[in-house]
């Protein structure tokens, strides 16, 4: 049986997906292992009642030329 | 024993979230950064379109409510991506849009410009140049 697909792919984390999003529509990105040095603030609001009180943090991204400095990439729950 | 009929969910959801964070270097006034956007629309459902843009929140929505062109720029995106939140943490100002499925999750031009512009704001604020 032969098939298109390769059978190895390469599993990608959230951040590394979002990074290459940015990529694509020309930022200068790079993502950053996860706790890579430990300064990573853990997310949560105490101004909007509506925000899960646990978010599971998926790394960091950042970002040159911008006037953002990084993206933090959360997930509910 | 009788089955809970509304169970709470728990554990990861399929909703991720991506903060674009401005870094402060110091504790800032948490009233004065905090912002939100309310929209005005028209139509329903798939049609559904940003009419007019109001920030709500302390000093920094009176700034971005006296900037017309971003305005305009917020009128051109999706209705989803519209809600935008300003939110001051510990060291960081995050701008941040809302819960979005793993499909859905992602960024285009026009909205990466938005948040830039509303990031370039806060630096002002700061007493940064903005880039």
């Amino acid at each position: 049986m032969h098939d298109s697909e390769s059978d190895v792919f390469h599993q990608m984390n959230k951040n590394e997906e979002y990074c290459e999003f940015l990529k694509k529509i020309g930022i200068d990105a790079e993502a950053k292992p996860l706790d890579v040095n430990g300064t990573e603030e853990n997310y949560y609001s105490k101004h909007f009642s509506n925000s899960p009180a646990m978010v599971t943090n998926h790394g960091n991204i950042k970002l040159k030329g911008s006037n953002i400095d990084e993206v933090q990439i959360i997930q509910r729950g | 024993m009788t089955q809970d009929l509304t169970p709470i969910s728990w554990g990861a959801q399929d909703r991720f979230q991506a903060h674009f964070i401005v870094k402060t270097h110091h504790d800032v006034s948490e009233e004065d950064f905090l912002a939100r956007a309310k929209l005005e629309t028209k139509g329903h459902f798939a049609s559904k379109r940003v009419t007019e843009v109001e920030w709500i929140g302390g000093a920094l929505a009176d700034v971005l409510n006296s900037d017309v062109e971003l305005k305009n720029m917020i009128t051109r995106l999706s209705y989803e991506d519209a809600h935008i939140t300003i939110e001051p943490t510990k060291g960081n100002v995050r701008i941040y849009g809302k819960w979005k499925d793993s499909y859905n999750f992602g960024i285009t031009k026009e909205l990466f410009a938005v948040y830039d512009r509303i990031a370039s704001h806060i630096k002002k604020e700061l007493g940064s140049p903005p880039i």
